[in-house]
């Protein structure tokens, strides 16, 4: 059975439980529920609210953290942290606070995801210059990369872009096509101005 | 339809006031005064005293009743409290342990 504070109503002291809350009136304290929380337009919670969704159309002075999504509808108005995994805030709705698309247990994993990304891309691009180094030309390519790791770690970013620009110019001549289409594209935008 | 609603899973610990009807059916400790009726259905739990109008119960109250309507205590409801209204209907099989202070 979900819950209702009426229009009228005023609860000064904290609000938990399980199931949903909708809040058409006044609440001076904190929220937590299980369940999905919404603040109707003229409904005010002065504390911070939890719940899994919080959908807000009015009032809210205090953090809100849900587990699934928080949704600011238009005549929203927040003035805390808003933390959710998933946030929508419409327009006119009116924030003032810190905004962060993360749960407190989500925000693990998408560093966790970051640092393979990282370490992937270089591996990625180290074999692409290798395998059309062997087909093209083999002393050529092969010298490039040997001086290339002696000096210091610093250049081996450099590396890859050598790598890929030895790979376009090795795999086709379609440099040259690129080119001239552009400056075909601005001749005859040049035509038509005239 | 009521206009407040503390549905079962709810607790609220602190004061409720309301200018049209609460229902209880969850729990709430501190103080509720509505200016319309009180229902506290059954299951729901009230450790607090009740100002209100027409106040019926099923459930459980702890606390005193003050109603300027009537207080019914409905079969399986159980009061322990001092319970003050114009009329004061007991029903067969109430729990009930308080005085009564109809105004005669």
């Amino acid at each position: 059975m979900s819950s209702v504070i009426g229009k009228s109503a005023v609860v000064r002291g904290k609000v938990r439980g399980d199931g949903d809350l909708e809040v058409q009136g006044h609440v001076e304290g904190e929220i937590t529920v299980s369940g999905d929380v919404t603040v109707e337009a003229g409904g005010l919670v002065g504390a911070a609210v939890n719940g899994r969704r919080i959908v807000v159309r009015g009032a809210v002075r205090g953090d809100l953290v849900a587990s699934e999504a928080i949704e600011l509808g238009n005549g929203a108005r927040v003035v805390g942290d808003v933390r959710a995994p998933r946030i929508a805030i419409t327009e006119g709705a009116l924030v003032r606070g810190h905004v962060q698309t993360q749960g407190a247990g989500a925000s693990s994993t998408p560093r966790a995801a970051a640092t393979p990304r990282a370490a992937a891309a270089p591996v990625k691009a180290t074999p692409a210059p290798v395998r059309a180094a062997t087909p093209a030309r083999a002393p050529a390519p092969a010298a490039r990369p040997v001086p290339a790791p002696a000096p210091s770690t610093r250049k081996v970013e450099a590396k890859p872009a050598a790598g890929r620009g030895s790979v376009l110019a090795g795999a086709r001549p379609a440099a040259p096509p690129p080119m001239v289409v552009p400056v075909l594209k601005k001749g005859t935008k040049v035509t038509k101005k005239r | 339809m009521a206009s407040t609603i503390i549905g079962s899973g709810i607790t609220i610990e602190g004061d409720i006031a309301s200018d049209e009807d609460v229902v209880v059916s969850g729990t709430v400790r501190g103080k509720l005064s509505a200016r319309e009726g009180v229902v506290v259905e059954q299951g729901g739990v009230v450790e607090a005293d009740i100002q209100g109008g027409a106040t019926s119960v099923a459930g459980s109250v702890t606390g005193n009743i003050h109603s300027t309507d009537r207080v019914d205590l409905q079969g399986g409801a159980k009061v322990v409290g001092n319970v003050k209204a114009t009329r004061i209907t007991i029903a067969d099989g109430a729990q009930f342990k308080g005085n009564v202070d109809m105004d005669v």
